[in-house]
């Protein structure tokens, strides 16, 4: 019964017994999407199938230089419009005004022409995709980690930050990631209200909080199989909030991908080795938790560059 | 998958991306579900692969290698999935039915209960080499190509699941066990 090759037999058959799915809806849901998302360019060829002619490289050549001076024209029209928002002479200290800025991310100055975000992205005020280096505008809905109905701040809030490199990117609304999973790795989060903290993640015991910057800084102190420092006095964008920052024991009795300690269906560390920090403000009378995880301490200047730069509309 | 197809959608042919996108969704979403043990969670990564796939497909140097660059990809938006999000899975226990139930189809029923709890408690790391090389048939040197590890990580990561699930499957032939489940 338990021989390597009768498990083996089992689990093939297990892993084939599951219903078949369709993929229908997705793929649909893929198709429509496909205008409205632009393909990365490289910047090397891709194989082609047939050699190119003469007259082709030539036309090549010809909508290069078109575009490039389209983009060209384009950047110094941004560029006078938006006073130099996403060129490197921004500072993080002087954040666009909302009222002149839709609230949209702001155009960036970045070479590369893969940063175009989809207008579902646009819509909700973040950008998805490779992020360009410099300043990047919010406007989005902050909610607890397990997700919108489990409660969201009653307003947006509109924010604008620093990114340091092109090493960022961003799936999903209110979410950054850089470097590369595991070894180096870390993504940042910017939620609303939490309101469970994991009392015993392994055993899944969690307990409900009052969503509160205290509140929810003292509950991140007693979660079973971590070590906290804090809470301790911060500012964020001039709000002054709480810190607390976790590491995660390295006997925890379940796997890291099983140790849900904000609440019962939210996130779990990264690693047994993340640093995770969880910095706590109110913001317009509701508690935003600017959360970051990192698995290599190479990432933390980048991190806390995003921290110190974000600012509030 | 056809070499010019995958060249015709590096350069922005959405019908040819269309025809790619249908051959493989199934395959991926059963690959996902497999990987997240969700539904809901799968489709989300299969949705977030095959955008990621077009968008990026330019940069796929060798068009030959779409396979397992594409896999790469949506293995990494499961890892996204899985460490975003976690639905409620049931807590399922084997009930006693009216029916008399032959030892075998007992014994088939408790193997897929105990499979499932086994696997759930693997991290996503070992549930995809498990997928990949049980589910896809791949072989462990491909598995290790699509995860960017070495093939010895893969072979351990598949020891290391195996041995768990075994596990998982001799802890159901206890007596007590077998009495709870069965009572």
């Amino acid at each position: 019964m338990s021989a390597d090759r009768d498990t083996t037999r089992i689990v093939r058959s297990w892993l084939r017994t599951d219903e078949h799915e369709s993929a229908d809806r997705v793929l649909d849901t893929v198709l429509a999407l496909l205008d409205a998302t632009p393909q990365r360019r490289s910047w090397w060829p891709a194989r082609r199938i047939v050699p190119m002619n003469a007259y082709a490289k030539l036309a090549i050549v010809i909508a290069v230089v078109a575009v490039v001076a389209v983009a060209g024209v384009s950047l110094f029209s941004a560029n006078n419009r938006l006073g130099g928002i996403g060129g490197p002479a921004a500072t993080p200290s002087t954040p666009p005004a909302s009222a002149t800025v839709a609230p949209t991310p702001l155009p960036t100055a970045s070479p590369t022409p893969s940063a175009a975000s989809s207008p579902a992205a646009a819509e909700s005020g973040w950008t998805t995709g490779p992020l360009a280096t410099g300043p990047h505008h919010a406007q989005i809905e902050l909610c607890d980690p397990r997700g919108p109905r489990f409660g969201c701040a009653p307003d947006k809030v509109a924010f604008s930050f620093d990114l340091p490199s092109d090493q960022w990117s961003s799936r999903y609304e209110g979410i950054l990631e850089v470097g590369t999973f595991p070894d180096s790795y870390a993504w940042m989060w910017f939620m609303g209200p939490v309101h469970t903290v994991g009392t015993d993640p392994c055993a899944g015991k969690a307990s409900s909080i009052t969503p509160t910057v205290d509140g929810l800084a003292q509950a991140l102190t007693t979660i079973n199989g971590t070590d906290a420092v804090g809470p301790t006095d911060i500012t964020v964008g001039g709000i002054p909030g709480k810190l607390v920052e976790l590491t995660i024991h390295d006997d925890i009795p379940c796997a890291i991908t099983d140790f849900y300690y904000l609440g019962d269906v939210s996130i779990h560390p990264n690693a047994i080795g993340s640093t995770i920090r969880l910095r706590i403000i109110d913001v317009n009378g509701s508690p935003m938790v600017v959360y970051s995880d990192q698995t290599n301490a190479e990432l933390e200047p980048q991190i806390e560059h995003v921290v110190d730069s974000i600012r509030f509309d | 998958m056809e070499s010019d197809l995958v060249v015709r959608a590096q350069h922005g042919d959405k019908g040819a991306y269309s025809l790619i996108a249908a051959d493989v969704a199934d395959r991926f979403l059963a690959v996902a579900r497999r990987i997240l043990r969700d539904l809901d969670l799968a489709e989300d990564a299969t949705q977030q692969a095959l955008l990621a796939i077009w968008q990026d497909l330019p940069r796929l140097r060798d068009p030959a290698r779409f396979e397992a660059w594409s896999y790469r990809i949506l293995v990494h938006a499961c890892y996204t999935e899985g460490r975003k999000h976690r639905t409620w899975a049931p807590n399922l226990r084997i009930l006693p039915s009216d029916e008399p139930v032959a030892d075998d189809e007992l014994r088939s029923v408790v193997d897929r209960d105990e499979l499932e709890r086994g696997f759930r408690r693997l991290s996503i790391d070992h549930r995809t080499v498990v997928v990949l090389h049980h589910f896809l048939d791949l072989p462990l040197d491909r598995v290790a190509e699509i995860l960017g590890v070495p093939t010895g990580t893969a072979h351990s990561r598949l020891h290391y699941a195996m041995r768990a699930l075994r596990a998982a499957l001799d802890a159901e032939t206890r007596p007590t066990t077998t009495r709870e489940v069965a009572q």
